[in-house]
C-alpha cells in the first residue's frame, strides 16, 4: 500500500510538472504564431513517443531479467531524482531562481516574436518544430519516469493512474483556468518530486542487488525521510551562509 | 545536442559521476560482502547517495 500510494503521488506530481513545462511551450507557440501549427507540432511529438513506447517497451521488458532491469531503473531514477533534488535545494535556499512555467512561457513567447512571420496558407514549420521539440523533450522524461515507477511492486497501475491524474490536471490548468501557472509553488513541488524519485531510485537499486529492505515497502518512507532531513539541513546551511556580492 | 546532454546528464557532472561510483561500489560489495550485504546493503546505498547529493551541492557552499 505504501509503495502504491507513493508511486501514484510521485508519478502524478512528476508528470504534471513535466506536462506544465510542455504546455507552457505549446501555449507560447500557439499564442504568438498559430494554434494549428502548435497543435500539429505537439501531436507529432506525442505520436512519436507513443510509437517508441509501444515498440521498445515490451521488447525491453521481455528481454531483460528483473534484477538488472531494477538496477537500470534505479540508476535512471537516481539521475533524475538527485538532479531535481539538487535544484530544489538551491531554489529553496534562494541560490537559484524559482522554477516557473509562466516565466518559461514568457521567455518562449519573446523568442518566438523575434521570428519572421509565415504567410497565411503556408505551414509554419519553425512554430511546429518548437512545439514538437518542447513536447518531445518533456515527454521523454514523462515516459522514463512512468516506466521506471511502473517497475515497482504494484506494477504499472499506480504509475499510469498518477500520470492520468496529471494529464487531467494539466489540461484543466491549460484549458479552463489559464492563470494558475503563475501561482503554482513549482519549486516546492519539484523538490518533493526529487525526494520521491531519489527514494525510489535507492529502493530499486537495492532490490536489483538483492537487498532485503527492513519492513519491505515501508523502506520507501524511511529513505524519503532521510533524504528530506539531509536536504533540509543543506537548505538551512545555505540560507545561513552569506552570498558573494 | 546541448539539450539532450542536459536531459541525460543534468547540469553538473558531479551527479552522473557520483551515481556511477555508487553503482560501482554497490556491485563490488554485492559480489564480495555476501554475509552482510542483503541486510545492511540498503543503508550503505542510502549513505552513498547522501554523500553524492552533498558533494553535488558543495559548489554552492563554496560560492560565498
Amino acid at each position: 500500500m505504501t509503495a502504491f500510494v507513493l508511486t501514484l503521488c510521485g508519478a502524478a506530481l512528476a508528470v504534471a510538472l513535466e506536462l506544465l513545462e510542455a504546455l507552457a511551450i505549446v501555449l507560447a507557440v500557439g499564442s504568438t504564431r498559430r494554434w494549428r501549427d502548435a497543435v500539429i507540432g505537439a501531436l507529432g511529438a506525442v505520436v512519436l513517443l507513443a510509437v517508441v513506447v509501444v515498440a521498445v517497451g515490451p521488447l525491453l521488458l521481455a528481454r531483460l531479467p528483473l534484477g538488472p532491469l531494477q538496477v537500470v531503473i534505479g540508476v535512471a531514477l537516481l539521475l533524475f531524482g538527485l538532479e531535481w533534488l539538487r535544484k530544489g535545494v538551491l531554489r529553496l535556499a534562494g541560490r537559484r531562481s524559482p522554477s516557473s512555467s509562466f516565466q518559461e512561457y514568457l521567455e518562449e513567447r519573446e523568442a518566438l516574436e523575434g521570428m519572421a512571420p509565415v504567410p497565411p496558407g503556408q505551414a509554419d514549420w519553425p512554430a511546429r518544430v518548437v512545439a514538437f521539440k518542447g513536447v518531445l523533450l518533456e515527454g521523454v522524461e514523462v515516459v522514463l519516469i512512468v516506466a521506471a515507477l511502473g517497475a515497482g511492486p504494484d506494477g504499472l497501475a499506480p504509475a499510469v493512474a498518477g500520470a492520468a491524474v496529471a494529464v487531467v490536471l494539466t489540461l484543466a490548468i491549460g484549458v479552463v483556468l489559464h492563470r494558475p501557472l503563475m501561482r503554482l509553488p513549482e519549486s516546492h513541488l519539484k523538490y518533493a518530486v526529487g525526494i520521491v524519485l531519489s527514494s525510489f531510485g535507492v529502493f530499486f537499486l537495492g532490490e536489483g542487488l538483492d537487498v532485503e529492505w527492513p519492513l519491505a515497502d515501508v523502506a520507501l518512507l524511511y529513505i524519503a525521510g532521510t533524504l528530506l532531513l539531509v536536504s533540509q539541513v543543506q537548505i538551512a546551511a545555505l540560507v545561513r551562509e552569506p552570498v558573494a556580492a | 545536442m546541448r539539450e539532450l546532454r542536459k536531459l541525460i546528464l543534468g547540469e553538473t557532472v558531479a551527479l552522473p559521476v557520483g551515481v556511477a561510483l555508487v553503482l560501482a561500489c554497490a556491485l563490488v560489495l554485492h559480489a564480495t560482502a555476501e554475509s552482510w550485504w542483503p541486510e545492511a546493503g540498503g543503508f550503505v546505498l542510502l549513505a552513498l547517495v547522501v554523500v553524492v547529493l552533498t558533494v553535488a551541492l558543495a559548489p554552492a557552499h563554496r560560492r560565498r
